[in-house]
């Protein structure tokens, strides 16, 4: 709580022409407030030193700044121990509301931007004075060795790179020998310039380098049994890959397991029942393995495994003829020597290299196809080359070549054998020839209608697939399970999607490389390794001052909990998106402040309202709400509330505001979190304070969402449903609480947005709550 | 079903077009962005996107199938424009060069005719046989060999007889060769362009009437105007000294077929009537031989520049096929008008010398027609006929009943993009 604040309002930018800054001061005064100054440059070293001066001198420990838009930082405002809160006069108050002196209404409109920039000084006083200061998380200790799963060319180079920046690892690899499916390459794809041919294999320098160095611990023939507490202090059990282990990470309930036959939930025991049946022996989740090793930080490495079709899948292809064969399974057989055909051992001259499985269907390509498969279509089609160089035939038959960014020099590079031929176009059918080979028929050529070619062998593309589709691989022992849980929206790889940050997965200190990530080369995955190892090491980094990481890398603060009042309702456990908080047997949360990404998703979702931050808390965003001035006889003065998520919505409206768009002056903006943060509390204030409307806005949920915090936004939605069935109840107009979905360059819809539902609420008429 | 193409690719050709100059053929991605920028392809057929893949997949006998190769002038737009630099203006140019030496019988002959080297040879072989021929006449006619006495008078040397007895026996192999060439030419595109077939497996061809006035005349037009050629932007210089090359080599023709009717006919017929050659200088026969031979050496000099600066450019790549036609027509030229110059000064030590010379180059060119890129001439000139009788005869219009077409190539319901 600030004992004393003082107000600062900014005059500049054209501020004090269109506002009566004297009533501001009035405003403020009323408020109780004793330090209230203007400055025309307030954001200039003259008016820090003048805000410096009331802190030294006047004890002045919370600042209102009211100015500028509080997404630009003025390093020169920042005062230690002081609490800083900024509103923005300029951007949504006289940017956004221009009145022009030959409107007819002009002194209407200006009694309406008057008001508002009244109640943002209102709203802005209060919440400096309930704001408390915000002290960091510090763990005890903090470890920082890195655990890198899976020992390839992305673990390898993950476990290198920590090496060369002075960390140790434990690099863990299930195979009994390092390396990886790269030791098993006869050649490989270039990884630097100038990309045109094929090279050896590198992997074997990996490995050495990494037998060499003294701060990889090297754990081979072995898997991780389970990841338990929290980034900084990681408990790692591991156990002999292949075997069972009581510190395996438990699985919780699936939503359908905890349904009965008719669909009903099922109580409390007996779901407890079934998990432990589930789970039997293994040890509870929150249990402590004494023996475990402890790193910091998680880089999943775990790679791939090759996609082979079931039998009798890909008929048209003749899978199951022994001389048509993935490409795998071609790469075993160039590795060990010439390359020979399955069924009887003879010299192969000719390869259809199959990138296509869609047939006469459509132009589908195998599953898990990728740039991979394309490179290594080509790769391989001049393995043919090498083995036959006088009369060898490879015949690349695909619906599409990928090959990015400087592997076009690759393709292009095997595309001047004479001996490789290539050609889009439909395998329709692969059928054995009577003579011991192939017949492919391909249709829709390039060279002109439907083909058939007589080949040794037949090479289907079929890609990588994620070792994270089938399996946790990182195991860590969380309420929320041992895996990462939107592997289904991508296909098993375990991505982030938000294309603003690589790397990150959706639990804090685990970040995910290589392979696992997407089907990638092994120039692409060593890039990986790098950027994924220098986020862990970043990760620490923040721990260790008592941050968040990305994307709130700023914030000291993280959610407290008041747990006389909890009443193990489990909504904040399982809604967090980050899977940040545990619970005890009873269910009540417990927070891991370093897994936190402190979006507020459980202080949004928890209906006790005891999950707070310290400068954002349900108390102060209800008590600016409630500072807002609602006339209650004034049908021209409705008032709507609108809460903007920080991430997108907000920087939308700044730059609105900044583009000269214009919208109603009636609304009140509140910047929250992640509108996973909104506490439906927070809409029955506004409704009861006569507010005749809330409007949400927040990032684009779904499949491409775009919510820094994943699903904050969905959730949101969700709530915002069930608040307005119960302000329904009370007679208050459901449609009265809307979300809106809002990207961060459609700014230029935002008037539109706001004004539509402006328009809605005019049309519903008043709160029919106001005055009471 | 349709019929499916059984596609065997001939590593043979690809290399065999590699060599022959078109060593970017690889590169062909298939955007198609030559097709789009070549000024004389045509929608119905464009080109050279699908010869590049046809020559990448070594596919032999569907290139030599494709009259769309002859179509192409090597304006070189599409080398320019290609954005892996492919040149398929090289390639098209390759593929014809081979497809010459596909053509032409015997392949022995070929292979010489194809090297500088070789075309040296013939051009001295040939001289040796003019000298032969020459010594053997004196035996007859009692002049001196090989300087006969007197002014430069060269039938002293050589009468109008044994020059056709050489001549005319080096001309009927030449028109064996080529008939035999073009015949083959003319079944293999009609079968490309998906020409019925008789039940002797003959391509169709029209009647001799038909076809000399609704086809031969309206593509020889379109060929003495070079107004094909003439739409190749890039080289607009180039169809013009193509053009004076051309002409000067119909005047010529004209000129020494009245000399040989005047000289070798009428006079032998009428000794004393005046038909001995040399024609005096005001003679017309005389000037238009004269304005033919400046043409000639003019014309083919302003093909060498323009080789030497479009390579230079990289517009267009020159090989020695390009070399050898280019220097074997201005020896031709020159070393006619130096005989004659020399003649007229009287230096009978120089002039009978290089008269042997003019012949022995005079006998190369005739020899070299089916063999070396000389042939363009037959090939194209076929191409330029068959085009408009294939469009005639899928339109329906070329009469006896050969509207419904058998597909070879082409199969039935798919578009040959």
């Amino acid at each position: 709580m600030s004992k004393k604040v003082g107000v600062y309002i900014y005059t500049g930018d054209g501020i004090a022409e269109a506002l009566d800054i004297d009533k501001l001061v009035e405003v403020a005064t009323g408020l109780g407030i004793e330090i209230v100054r203007t400055h025309p440059d307030l954001y200039s070293p003259e008016g820090a030193a003048m805000v410096k001066q009331d802190i030294d001198n006047e004890g002045v420990d919370g600042v209102v700044l009211a100015g500028i838009s509080p997404r630009y930082e003025f390093k020169i405002l920042n005062f230690p121990g002081v609490m800083v809160e900024k509103t923005s006069l300029r951007e949504m108050v006289t940017w956004s509301h221009p009145v022009s002196a030959d409107d007819e209404n002009a002194e209407a409109k200006k009694e309406h931007v008057q008001e508002l920039a009244e109640d943002y000084i209102r709203m802005a006083v209060i919440k400096a004075k309930k704001s408390n200061p915000v002290e960091p998380f510090k763990a005890e200790e903090i470890n920082q060795r890195l655990l890198v799963i899976g020992g390839g060319v992305t673990g390898l180079t993950a476990a290198l790179e920590a090496a060369e920046a002075g960390y140790e690892s434990i690099l863990v690899e299930r195979e009994p020998e390092l390396g990886g499916w790269a030791t098993k390459n006869r050649k490989q794809v270039p990884v630097g310039p100038d990309y045109s041919e094929l090279i050896d294999p590198i992997v074997q320098g990996l490995i050495d380098r990494v037998n060499a160095s003294d701060k990889i611990t090297v754990k081979t023939s072995t898997e991780v049994a389970r990841v338990g507490n929290a980034p900084g202090d990681f408990r790692v059990s591991f156990k002999n890959a292949g075997t069972k282990s009581e510190w395996d990470a438990p699985f919780p309930l699936t939503e359908k397991e905890k349904l009965d036959e008719s669909g009903n939930e099922l109580s409390a025991e007996d779901q407890k029942k079934k998990y432990d049946e589930k789970n039997e022996g293994r040890r509870g989740y929150m249990e402590e393995d004494p023996n475990a090793e402890i790193c910091g930080a998680v880089i999943l490495a775990s790679g791939w495994k090759p996609y082979v079709p079931e039998e009798g899948e890909f008929p048209h292809l003749a899978w199951g003829n022994p001389n048509v064969i993935t490409n795998c399974q071609f790469e075993e057989i160039a590795k060990n020597g010439k390359i020979v055909r399955p069924s009887d051992g003879k010299e192969v001259k000719s390869v259809a290299f199959v990138q296509s499985a869609g047939g006469s269907k459509d132009d589908a390509d195998f599953p898990y196809a990728s740039v991979v498969t394309s490179l290594v279509a080509l790769k391989q089609a001049k393995y043919l080359r090498e083995d036959q160089p006088e009369d060898g035939k490879a015949y690349v038959l695909y619906e599409h070549m990928r090959t990015s960014g400087q592997y076009e020099y690759f393709y292009q590079g095997l595309q001047n054998d004479p001996g490789i031929f290539l050609t889009k176009g439909d395998v329709t059918e692969v059928k054995d020839n009577g003579s011991g080979g192939l017949t492919v028929n391909v249709d829709n050529t390039l060279i002109g209608g439907d083909i058939s070619l007589d080949v040794d062998l037949a090479v289907l593309a079929t890609g990588m697939v994620p070792t994270t589709r089938d399996d946790a691989v990182v195991n860590m022992a969380y309420r929320q399970g041992p895996g990462f849980r939107d592997l289904d929206l991508f296909g098993g790889y375990c991505d982030s999607n938000f294309i603003c940050f690589p790397y990150e997965t959706r639990r804090t200190g685990i970040y995910a490389a290589g392979a696992v990530h997407r089907a990638m080369t092994m120039e692409e995955a060593m890039e990986d390794a790098a950027g994924a190892t220098l986020k862990a090491l970043q990760c620490l980094k923040a721990i260790d001052e008592g941050h968040s990481v990305h994307p709130r890398t700023w914030d000291f603060d993280y959610p407290d909990f008041y747990f006389q009042r909890c009443t193990q309702c489990k909504r904040c456990t399982e809604e967090c998106p980050f899977g940040a908080l545990d619970d005890d047997e009873k269910g009540t949360p417990k927070l891991n402040p370093s897994r936190c990404r402190r979006c507020g998703t459980c202080m949004g979702a928890c209906p006790e309202r005891i999950i707070n931050f310290k400068d954002y808390s349900i108390d102060i965003v209800g008590s600016m709400i409630k500072a807002i001035e609602v006339p209650d006889d004034d049908e021209d003065k409705l008032r709507l509330l609108i809460f903007a998520c920080e991430n997108d919505a907000y920087p939308a409206l700044d730059m609105a505001a900044r583009k000269g768009l214009s919208w109603s002056p009636l609304g009140r903006i509140i910047p929250v979190r992640c509108l996973g943060s909104v506490n439906v509390a927070w809409i029955k204030d506004a409704m009861s304070s006569g507010i005749d409307g809330a409007l949400l806005l927040g990032c684009k949920f779904g499949d491409d969402y775009q919510c820094h915090f994943v699903k904050g936004s969905e959730l949101s939605e969700r709530r915002m449903q069930n608040v307005a069935e119960s302000l329904a109840s009370l007679g208050i107009e459901a449609e009265r609480v809307k979300m809106a979905q809002v990207a961060i360059d459609e700014y230029d819809q935002i008037p539109e947005i706001i004004n539509g539902f402006m328009d809605e609420i005019v049309e519903l008429g008043p709160n029919p709550f106001k005055g009471f | 079903m349709a019929e499916r193409n059984q596609v065997q690719p001939d590593l043979e050709f690809v290399k065999g077009v590699m060599e022959a100059g078109g060593d970017t053929v690889n590169r062909c991605y298939q955007c198609a962005t030559c097709s789009i920028v070549c000024p004389l392809s045509t929608d119905e057929s464009p080109f050279p996107r699908k010869e590049m893949l046809w020559a990448q997949w070594g596919l032999g006998s569907k290139v030599s199938g494709d009259a769309d190769v002859w179509l192409c002038h090597n304006c070189g737009d599409c080398t320019k424009y290609c954005p892996r630099d492919a040149r398929p203006g090289d390639v098209l140019s390759a593929i014809r060069i081979n497809a010459i030496r596909h053509y032409a019988q015997p392949k022995a002959l070929a292979n010489i005719m194809n090297s500088a080297g070789g075309v040296i040879g013939t051009v001295i072989t040939s001289m040796f046989a003019v000298l032969v021929v020459a010594f053997l006449w004196s035996l007859y006619s009692k002049e001196a060999f090989p300087i006969p006495e007197g002014t430069v008078v060269y039938h002293k040397f050589l009468t109008v007889v044994p020059i056709d007895a050489l001549f005319l026996s080096i001309a009927a192999f030449v028109i064996y060769v080529s008939m035999k060439g073009v015949i083959q030419f003319w079944s293999d595109i009609s079968k490309g362009a998906g020409l019925p077939v008789s039940f002797t497996g003959k391509a169709p061809t029209p009647a001799i009437g038909p076809f000399l006035i609704k086809y031969v005349w309206p593509a020889t037009k379109e060929i003495l105007t070079h107004e094909r050629f003439k739409k190749c932007g890039e080289v607009a210089e180039r169809s013009t000294g193509h053009l004076w090359v051309l002409w000067s080599f119909i005047i010529l023709f004209i000129v020494t077929i009245i000399v040989m009717i005047q000289a070798d006919v009428l006079g032998i017929l009428f000794p004393d009537a005046g038909f001995e050659t040399p024609l005096v200088q005001y003679h017309p026969v005389k000037i238009a031989a004269n304005i033919g031979a400046i043409m000639l050496i003019v014309g083919i000099w302003m093909l060498r520049n323009m080789r030497i600066r479009k390579t230079a450019e990289g517009t267009i790549t020159s090989s020695t096929q390009d070399w050898i036609l280019i220097w074997l027509i201005f020896a031709v030229g020159v070393s006619g008008l130096a005989a004659e110059i020399i003649r007229l000064a009287d230096v009978a030590y120089l002039a009978y010398p290089v008269y042997v010379l003019h012949l022995g180059c005079v006998a190369t060119l005739f020899l070299s027609l089916p063999y070396t890129k000389f042939a363009h001439l037959l090939y194209r000139g076929t191409a330029y006929v068959h085009e408009r009788w294939a469009r005639d005869v899928k339109a329906g219009k070329a009469g006896f009943g050969l509207e419904k077409m058998v597909t070879a190539w082409q199969y039935e319901g798919k578009d040959i993009h």
